[in-house]
């Protein structure tokens, strides 16, 4: 049992730290923090400056909402990409073909990549905090890590969902990155969800991050565990749904692409 | 870049759009990208308060976005992509050079985003009831036209940048949002902090783009549009100076550490 | 000033002077009957001689692939944050020239630089020292006229648009080549003919096997019809027939006054094939002869294999001392049963040595063959280990 669990654990590791490597071993430490910072950071200038142009007057409220979505993003793009880019390098059967079980196999990917999200969402407050002048004083520190740990993981479920889509498709990578796109509508990243349409409001609260970038919010305008719970136990609802839905996906599109043989296909 | 004939243009543009273009992941950058652009300039708009949004930067400014995208992630597929299915070592290998294929590669990315640019006329025209009224409509076409010859200059660069080493993949991923801001895709320069300014003023897009912003916006100021063209084609050629410069130094550089069929 | 090999009777000089203007790398090459050696003089006293190299030319007057000490090395740096560098020496010298319409082949193991050698000759590569002239044209100074005269195939699925059909491949190719439409028209389904895929130009390169794709390799090297031709293993992944059908468009290649230079691991189809081989370890030709010469040059021309007891195998051995010098006995004791192999001119007293031990006890089983180019290629490739 135990020699089973360590055996497991050990694989899990394994797989994580194999598929992080594999991914950065190219770039340089340059390289290494351009990618992670850069892209999100000046996305959100780039907000910022249209913000500011059409007169929204609180560039805060996108500099948030822009770091809270790092940890969601890599929670997303984590599971995909290490499908993804499996099958680009053409290792996808290799990986698959193993007798290495699956779950491990891609989950333990992911575990990097959500850690990873974490820690540079954490780095961004800091380095925001010292930018915008943001004031972290009156901040639970406790709730604001809880309510960014919680995004990485709710949103992983979409990385389940999507990233089994690679499977059997080599769009897979595409079709998530516009879906994350959408996000930056739909979850109020750059502005309130009341000012999207009626209809649309309606699907943000079926997504997940939607509540859980509304806690982090408050959190940030020092609201204690009370005032969130209800929209934490919420995101966390709904996050689970959907990486329940995003397994089983998962599951049954690996059945579906062994008889289709379009693991390698690039 | 001598050696350009008709056939190779046509072979190569439609290579380029069915190995490149004709994708879901190319026409999501061109089309789905610039929509969620210009949807949160204008939801933007609308939680400050504004009852009408700006469709030339919102919505128009999402089209030139695209295009700009289209054509930073096309290159940079198209080279990386090439050097992973060992087609660089071939088309290097051959008599045609590099640089030529690479030109007309970006002049087809080029006509794409023009194609992205229209749509979202069409959008702002259509479902946004924008109209041309008003607008100095032969200013706007000249901006336009030299916006295609600075972004095509833009992207021969970076094509060519990008066949320096494989390590310039990744930075020039990270290019793409700075020169957005820096040329001012979706709000105009005015918004920027002078010192950014300053910088911008070396993007030869940024010129050819404000003017046309201007021109729809009504300028008629011909002295003013014709600094900013001449600034943006000047800059343009300056641009094809330092891309010829590049090529050559690629040509010899690949061909010693054998970095063409590496992946 | 350093000298390089001299162990020919046709020996010319080769200058090598370094071209002040040009890139630190680039070399020029003179080639001078050694009766003129007051050249060299001359030159030293100017001081344009960086070393002087004697090779051997044969009687090639005007060879089609001309290799003047090709050297290659490769920097690479490893570590993400503890940059190391690091040097690799891909290819060390390496000499020799083709004639038009010989056929060349280059054998190594992996690793031993044939295909960077075939780079630096195709042009894809700079040589770190020396140079190369295909048809007289210089391949560092000259590349673009030297490409339109050189076709060349590396083997693996890569190098193909695999979205793209084969015809649009070669289309695409073929305006890279900058081949007029109509000629390009006519050649393409001839070519798919050629190399046996008539039928399947319209399929999507994605849905080929990798055979498939060897040959649709072959047929985009071909287009241009070049008049030397580099072939990097051109017969990987071919099925038995399909290689033979290949190599008899290799012949009829040749039949058509076209130079090729191969490179491949089976020995059959170089033996088969080819003229002359050169066989490179380690960065370095190591020997280069025809194949009939080659062969005679490793002791014997027959191989007796014998499958034998292990604890006789002293005795059989003691028993093979009667040969005379030029026959190789060798014990493997990796095989199971242990294997006696014997090179020799003198089968017949191989076989009557051994014939009182013909019965189980000593001899399991016994094969004698002529010497085939594999075992010269083992031989000499296990005695470069030694
Ligand atoms: N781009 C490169 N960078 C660094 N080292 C290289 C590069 N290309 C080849 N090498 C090294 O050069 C040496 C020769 O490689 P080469 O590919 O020429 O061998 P080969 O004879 O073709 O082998 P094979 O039979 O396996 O094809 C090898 O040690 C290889 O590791
Ligand atoms: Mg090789």
């Amino acid at each position: 049992m135990i020699r089973r669990l360590v055996r497991t654990v050990r694989l899990y590791l394994a797989q994580a730290w194999l598929s992080y490597h594999g991914r950065f071993s190219i770039t340089n430490p340059f390289g290494y923090i351009t990618s992670k910072l850069g892209f999100p950071f000046f996305l959100m200038i780039f907000f910022i400056f249209m913000g500011k142009f059409v007169g929204f007057s609180d560039p805060l409220y996108i500099v948030i909402g822009n770091l809270l979505l790092i940890p969601a993003n890599n929670g997303m793009a984590g599971i995909s990409l290490a499908i993804g880019e499996e099958r680009g390098w053409g290792t996808l059967s290799y990986v698959l073909g193993s007798p290495a079980p699956r779950a491990p196999v891609f989950i333990g990917r992911a575990i990097f990549y959500i850690l990873d999200g974490f820690v540079t969402a954490l780095l961004g407050f800091g380095i925001a905090a010292i930018i915008f002048r943001m004031n972290l004083g009156q901040v639970d520190f406790y709730l604001l890590t809880l309510c960014t740990f919680l995004l990485a993981i709710t949103a992983s479920g979409i990385g389940f969902l999507f990233g089994s889509i690679s499977l059997i498709t080599r769009d897979g990578w595409t079709i998530l990155n516009t879906f994350i796109q959408a996000l930056y509508i739909l979850v109020g990243v750059n502005f309130p969800v009341d000012a999207l349409p009626g209809a649309l409001q309606k699907v943000a609260y079926c997504l997940p991050l939607t509540r859980g970038v509304m806690a982090a919010r408050l959190v940030l305008d020092g609201a204690g565990w009370s005032a969130i719970a209800s929209l934490i136990g919420g995101e966390a609802l709904v996050g689970s749904l959907y990486i329940a839905a995003g397994y089983a996906f998962f599951l049954w599109i690996e059945k579906r692409s062994m008889q289709s043989g379009t693991l390698d296909a690039v | 870049m001598k050696c350009i004939r008709w056939g190779l243009v046509k072979q190569q543009m439609s290579v380029q759009l069915l190995v490149r273009t004709l994708n879901f992941f190319s026409l999501s950058l061109f089309i789905l990208q610039p929509a969620v652009f210009s949807a949160v300039g204008m939801l933007l708009s609308h939680a400050a308060g504004n009852d009408v949004p700006d469709l030339v930067y919102s919505v128009i400014g999402g089209g030139i976005m695209g295009m700009w995208s289209g054509i930073v992630f096309t290159s940079t597929y198209d080279i990386t992509g090439d050097r992973r299915n060992g087609m660089l070592e071939l088309i290097t290998g051959s008599p045609t050079s590099l640089a030529s294929v690479e030109a007309i590669r970006t002049f087809t990315n080029v006509l794409c985003g023009f194609f992205a640019v229209l749509i979202a006329f069409s959008a702002a025209m259509f479902i946004f009831d924008y109209s041309l009224n008003g607008a100095n409509l032969w200013g706007a076409g000249i901006s336009l036209l030299i916006l295609l010859f600075a972004m095509w200059c833009s992207g021969v660069f970076l094509a060519n940048f990008l066949a320096w080493s494989r390590i310039s993949g990744t930075f020039v991923e990270y290019l793409e949002m700075p020169v957005a801001i820096f040329c001012g895709f979706m709000f105009p320069i005015r918004v920027l902090p002078d010192w950014m300014q300053t910088i911008s003023g070396i993007f030869p897009i940024r010129w050819a783009l404000e003017a046309m912003n201007e021109s729809l916006l009504g300028m008629r100021d011909v002295r003013y549009l014709a600094e900013h063209w001449l600034l943006a084609i000047g800059l343009c050629l300056l641009l094809l100076v330092a891309t010829n410069w590049l090529q050559n130094k690629v040509q010899d550089k690949i061909r010693v550490n054998g970095e063409l069929s590496s992946i | 000033m350093k000298s390089l090999h001299t162990d020919s009777s046709h020996v010319f000089l080769f200058f090598i002077k370094r071209k002040e203007s040009a890139v630190k790398l680039r070399l020029s090459v003179l080639c001078v009957p050694i009766s003129n050696t007051q050249i060299l003089s001359t030159y030293d006293r100017l001081g344009h001689l960086d070393f002087v190299a004697l090779g051997r030319r044969g009687e090639m007057e005007n060879p089609a692939i001309q290799a003047c000490s090709l050297n290659k090395v490769f920097k690479t740096k490893i570590g993400l944050w503890k940059i190391k560098s690091k040097s690799t020496t891909a290819v060390e010298d390496i000499s020799f020239e083709v004639e038009r319409g010989e056929l060349f082949g280059l054998l190594g193991p992996n690793g031993a630089g044939k295909t960077t050698t075939v780079k630096m000759l195709t042009t894809l590569l700079l040589p770190t020292r020396g140079t190369a002239k295909i048809l007289g044209l210089d391949v560092i100074e000259q590349t673009a006229e030297v490409r339109k005269h050189i076709g060349f195939a590396f083997s693996g699925s890569r190098g193909l648009y695999n979205r793209l059909t084969a015809i649009q491949n070669l289309n695409y190719f073929a305006e890279l080549y900058a081949l007029e439409p109509k000629v390009t028209k006519k050649r393409i389904p001839e070519l798919l003919e050629l190399v046996g895929l008539n039928g399947r130009g319209d399929d999507r390169v994605e849905t080929y096997s990798s055979g498939m794709v060897q040959r649709l390799h072959l047929a985009r090297a071909l287009l241009h019809e070049p008049e030397v031709l580099f072939l990097d293993e051109p017969t990987v992944g071919i099925d038995p027939v399909g290689s033979r059908e290949l190599r008899q468009t290799i012949k009829n290649l040749i039949s058509l006054k076209k130079t090729i230079l191969l490179t491949t691991h089976y020995m059959a189809e170089a033996e088969e094939l080819c003229n002359r081989i050169a066989i490179v370890n380690h960065g370095k030709i190591v020997v280069m002869d025809t194949p009939a010469s080659l062969k005679k040059r490793v002791s014997g021309d027959s191989v007796i294999e014998a499958e034998v007891q292990s604890a006789k195998a002293p005795i059989l051995l003691d028993t093979l001392r009667g040969l005379d010098g030029r026959s190789m006995v060798k014990l493997d004791h990796s095989a199971e049963p242990e294997k006696l192999c014997i090179r020799t001119a003198e089968p017949e007293k191989v076989l009557e040595l051994l014939s009182p031990f013909l019965n189980p006890d000593y001899i399991l089983g016994m094969e004698v063959r002529h010497q085939t180019l594999e075992d010269v290629y083992i031989t000499i490739i296990q005695g470069e280990k030694e």
